[in-house]
């Protein structure tokens, strides 16, 4: 194979993006524990994970500007490149979203039953999709991130009939308003983890296709 | 292949095999070549795409046992026909070379040589030379010492000076054969900011090694291998998302 350092920095750059969408997932698992347990700690590791996560990000931006200024990456490499760009963006939006998730969850005293499952039910349904988009972008699959993206709808639906229940229940009682409203953040935080999830597919399509499609 | 071009086509070549002696060079080539644009041939040494160049100007006639067969019109016309005037025809189609190759003589000299072959009269001259030097931007760095020799000009002079004498025979079509390969990054992008100045007036096609700059100067490209012409297209298309492995490889630089 021709252009070996090269591929070795692509290669790099991968292994990154990975890595990154590794964490990522872990802090938005993470984060439904801190929902469940009110576990400060969790929540803590959770904030230092994002850090982390800002590191990544940097890393990604650096390795993929000096590939682009000093490789002049063409085709398929020059999408790769532009697209893993994107992606560390996508995940570094996920990963805050799971600390905005922890911050609400660790304070949250009571919880409506139902909503918290359904929330779960959806936080299962993002962590699926983000494990499938990781695996999609390992292998430039892009049959499996349309097939990924597809599960949004699931969470879509999820959050709309969730939100409707809670916002009913404010309506008949109250006392509960504060703790609703909190579920009603992370209901939308986990929603835009869904669509953070859809761009990460689009990318992949555009890396193995060149198409570029709106799967949100 | 792209079908119709925004300022209709200027070359349109079908099905044309090129052989030197028993190698046969070209393939079944049939392109059709956009006016008033920049079209970038590129692809390894050897994959035939000067050769092809030198089709579009019949400067392949000079090389003994070269034989070609199918059809190249420019403008309409076939350059093949036997009617054809040569002269005539690299009048209208104008070449620049790897090497600039300045007559041994002063800077008018070398801008009025042509026009003085095709009969324009001595008087129209100094207008004639000024306006090519203009047009080759290269006027304001050799108005005041026109009498002086070409050869003295920097290479990256020198070169636009061969642009400038290709433009004043008032060519349709100006052909390029790597003309910054012996250039350095200054005079590339002055020649390069000209060839994008020229493609309002002529038609430009361009051999070049150099893929980015393909890329930075061409509106549409062609990827040749080993005498075949694989992928044509544009080049944004080109350099995104080639249709054809053999292009990918090339342009990322995993041929071979």
């Amino acid at each position: 194979m021709a252009r070996d350092q090269f591929q070795q920095n692509m290669e790099t750059l991968k292994g990154f993006v990975i890595e990154m969408g590794e964490l990522a997932r872990n802090a938005i698992v993470d984060s439904m524990q801190v929902l469940r347990t009110q576990d400060a700690e969790l929540a803590e590791k959770i904030f230092q994970g994002d850090e982390l996560i800002d590191e990544y990000e940097l890393k990604i931006e650096k390795c993929s500007t000096q590939l682009i200024s000093r490789q002049n990456p063409t085709a398929g490499d020059m999408r790769l490149v532009v697209s893993c760009f994107k992606i560390a963006i996508d995940l570094e939006r996920m990963s805050d979203l799971a600390v905005d998730i922890a911050n609400v969850a660790k304070c949250m005293e009571k919880n409506d039953q139902e909503a918290l499952e359904n929330i779960l039910k959806m936080a299962e349904l993002c962590d699926k999709m983000l494990q499938r988009s990781i695996k999609a972008f390992e292998t430039l699959d892009k049959e499996m991130a349309y097939e990924t993206a597809t599960k949004d709808d699931e969470i879509d639906r999820l959050f709309y009939k969730t939100q409707s229940q809670l916002i009913e229940k404010m309506i008949g009682d109250k006392s509960i308003i504060t703790s609703a409203s909190h579920l009603l953040l992370v209901l939308r935080y986990l929603e835009r983890c869904g669509d953070h999830t859809c761009n990460i597919c689009e990318s992949i399509v555009y890396i193995a296709s060149g198409q570029r499609v709106k799967l949100n | 292949m792209p079908e119709t071009y925004e300022n209709g086509t200027e070359i349109e070549v079908k099905d044309l095999n090129l052989w030197y002696g028993d190698n046969h060079a070209l393939h079944d080539i049939s392109i059709d070549i956009p006016k008033n644009s920049v079209t970038a041939f590129i692809g390894p040494s050897g994959c035939g795409k000067s050769t092809f160049l030198r089709c579009l100007n019949r400067m392949n006639d000079l090389i003994p046992n070269c034989r070609i067969e199918g059809q190249v019109n420019i403008s309409g016309e076939d350059i093949y026909a036997k009617e054809t005037d040569v002269v005539d025809l690299r009048k209208r189609v104008g070449m620049v070379f790897q090497k600039p190759n300045p007559f041994p003589m002063s800077i008018f000299d070398n801008i009025a040589y042509g026009p003085r072959i095709h009969g324009m009269s001595k008087k129209e001259m100094p207008e004639i030379v000024e306006n090519a030097l203009q047009s080759g931007a290269l006027w304001k760095e050799v108005s005041d010492r026109l009498d002086v020799s070409a050869l003295d000009l920097s290479g990256g002079q020198q070169q636009r000076l061969c642009i400038a004498r290709t433009l004043a025979v008032k060519p349709e079509v100006i052909l390029f054969d790597e003309p910054c390969s012996a250039l350095d990054p200054i005079s590339t992008s002055k020649i390069e900011d000209l060839i994008l100045e020229l493609k309002k007036d002529y038609t430009i096609v361009i051999v070049t090694h150099n893929m980015q700059q393909a890329a930075r100067i061409s509106d549409h490209t062609a990827f040749f291998l080993l005498g075949d012409l694989i992928e044509f297209g544009k080049t944004n298309q080109i350099f995104e998302n080639p249709q054809e492995k053999e292009t990918e490889d090339y342009i990322t630089g995993r041929f071979g």
